[in-house]
């Protein structure tokens, strides 16, 4: 994936993103990490396009990403699985299909069996969210970011309200798409799902993007702050 | 062991229902006691159309009231949203005025201020109309949490897929608005119900006047002060019980 920053800033009431100014190739699985209030949060909805920077640009793989043409090639995974809470899983994923990706009725069925069994629901499929178990419907939540065959997959926060065994469920199934063939953008508190799936790690701290590197870096920190953090987070 | 205790606790609870129920009828008949010896409800065979005709009539006019305040409280709800100055205006001030406006004063407005002043002598529309525009601010509400209960996060979900504006109301918003907004909708018909009793001031055939019409026929005050509450309550109560039960079987 080839991304790169140019003079990036964000702020709310407070300013998150101080301008960053960053560019990298290659890599094909990225980790965003830091503490709470870090701004990875922000950065990875900026990269999405789910929202507009104030200042600055972002292009991935030669594409702005304030272009509409953009969302069509993104997944995106959020903290809580943000399913419509009143369609069954598969009918979140068929709907999609038929009405935002025009295929026929039979397609979308097939396409989202396809995925939600290589999610491990084909059991569950025609459950309510509030039906199933936290990390069922955040795996069913990637199973509908996946049905619109995106490039890129950003995943938020996947197992941020999830207990540990969960966690555990959802970053296995996560793992498994390695070779789906897929970019993937994520941010994660999960040092271990770190090391093991992403090939590039960036440390970000106040709005800034303090360290990268291939993971090597979370054992050979060069900076205080990733120490600090890795000294807290062990 | 666990059922066992499971069955013991629900007959706990039913005994203690029984016995609320029995605290409210022996006061009830204590009530009634003190007023007569004898409750000759066979007094009111002879009007028995009359009532049952305000019966009905209370609930049509409930429910033609329910339609009419749900749309006007819908279109003040995108006054308030609106990105114009002005109907965010109208829609503060008319709420101002409504909530503090007591419904039997709307009323009388209505039908012997406002009505006639526009060449309308017909009392019982304009009493109708009365119970719409009171409620209209209620239902905004209404309105408003149902839509603001929808996330963010939802809409941006809708956006990143690129879901029409269609396609946003008619498969995902306005099906989760339904289920958010049926248990305070159907409160506020309650609520409906209850005030319409007030449209006895304009001489609306509607259960209450009906029932203070047989009476002055009949003299049977303590009878027909019974039925009316009767009435009402066959009415009310199974509504909020219906509304508990969809609360209950829609939540998301």
């Amino acid at each position: 994936m080839k991304l790169k920053f140019t003079n990036l800033n964000h702020h709310y009431d407070a300013h998150v993103i101080r301008n960053l100014n960053f560019e990298l190739s290659k890599y094909k699985s990225i980790a965003i990490i830091g503490i709470s209030g870090s701004g990875k949060s922000t950065l990875i909805r900026l990269m999405s396009g789910l929202e507009k920077p104030s200042e600055g640009e972002i292009v991935i793989n030669g594409m702005n990403v304030k272009e509409e043409a953009h969302k069509r090639r993104v997944g995106f995974v959020f903290q809580n699985h943000n399913l419509f809470p009143h369609l069954s899983l598969k009918r979140n994923i068929t709907l999609v299909l038929e009405k935002t990706r025009k295929k026929s009725k039979e397609d979308a069925e097939n396409i989202a069996m396809k995925y939600l069994n290589l999610m491990h629901l084909s059991d569950q499929v025609d459950k309510l969210p509030k039906n199933v178990s936290g990390g069922q419907a955040q795996r069913a939540s990637i199973a509908r970011a996946l049905s619109v065959n995106p490039d890129i997959l950003f995943l938020d926060e996947p197992t941020a309200s999830l207990d540990p065994i969960l966690t555990h469920e959802v970053l296995t199934a996560v793992e498994e798409l390695r070779d789906i063939g897929k970019e993937f953008i994520f941010v994660t508190h999960v040092l271990s799902f770190v090391r093991d799936f992403a090939d590039y790690v960036i440390y970000m701290h106040e709005g800034e993007i303090t360290e990268h590197g291939e993971p090597g870096i979370l054992d050979q920190p060069k900076t205080e702050e990733l120490s600090a953090f890795m000294e807290k987070v062990r | 062991m666990d059922l066992n205790s499971t069955s013991t606790n629900k007959f706990k609870i039913g005994i203690s229902y029984a016995l609320a129920i029995f605290t409210f009828i022996a006061f009830v008949v204590f009530v009634v006691l003190r007023q007569t010896s004898q409750l000759r409800f066979s007094g009111y065979e002879d009007y028995s159309d009359l009532i049952f005709g305000g019966f009905l009539n209370t609930i049509l006019l409930s429910l033609i009231a329910l339609t009419g305040s749900m749309i006007l409280g819908f279109l003040f709800y995108l006054m308030q949203k609106s990105n114009l100055k002005y109907f965010n205006a109208m829609d503060d001030i008319f709420t101002e005025i409504i909530y503090g406006t007591p419904l039997l004063v709307l009323i009388i407005i209505m039908a012997f201020l406002i009505g006639p002043s526009f060449n309308i002598s017909n009392f019982n529309y304009m009493g109708i109309l009365a119970i719409i525009i009171y409620m209209a601010p209620y239902m905004k509400n209404v309105f408003k949490s149902g839509f603001s209960s929808i996330s963010d996060e939802q809409y941006m979900a809708m956006d990143l897929f690129g879901f029409t504006s269609f396609q946003r109301y008619f498969y995902i918003l306005i099906p989760q608005v339904t289920r958010i907004i049926m248990p305070p909708l159907m409160n506020n018909f309650s609520l409906i119900i209850k005030g319409s009793a007030l449209l006895y001031v304009i001489s609306f055939p509607e259960l209450f006047q009906n029932i203070l019409s047989a009476q002055s026929r009949n003299y049977l005050y303590v009878e027909g002060y019974l039925l009316l509450w009767l009435l009402y309550l066959i009415i009310t109560i199974p509504l909020s019980r219906l509304t508990k039960l969809i609360e209950r079987k829609w939540s998301l």
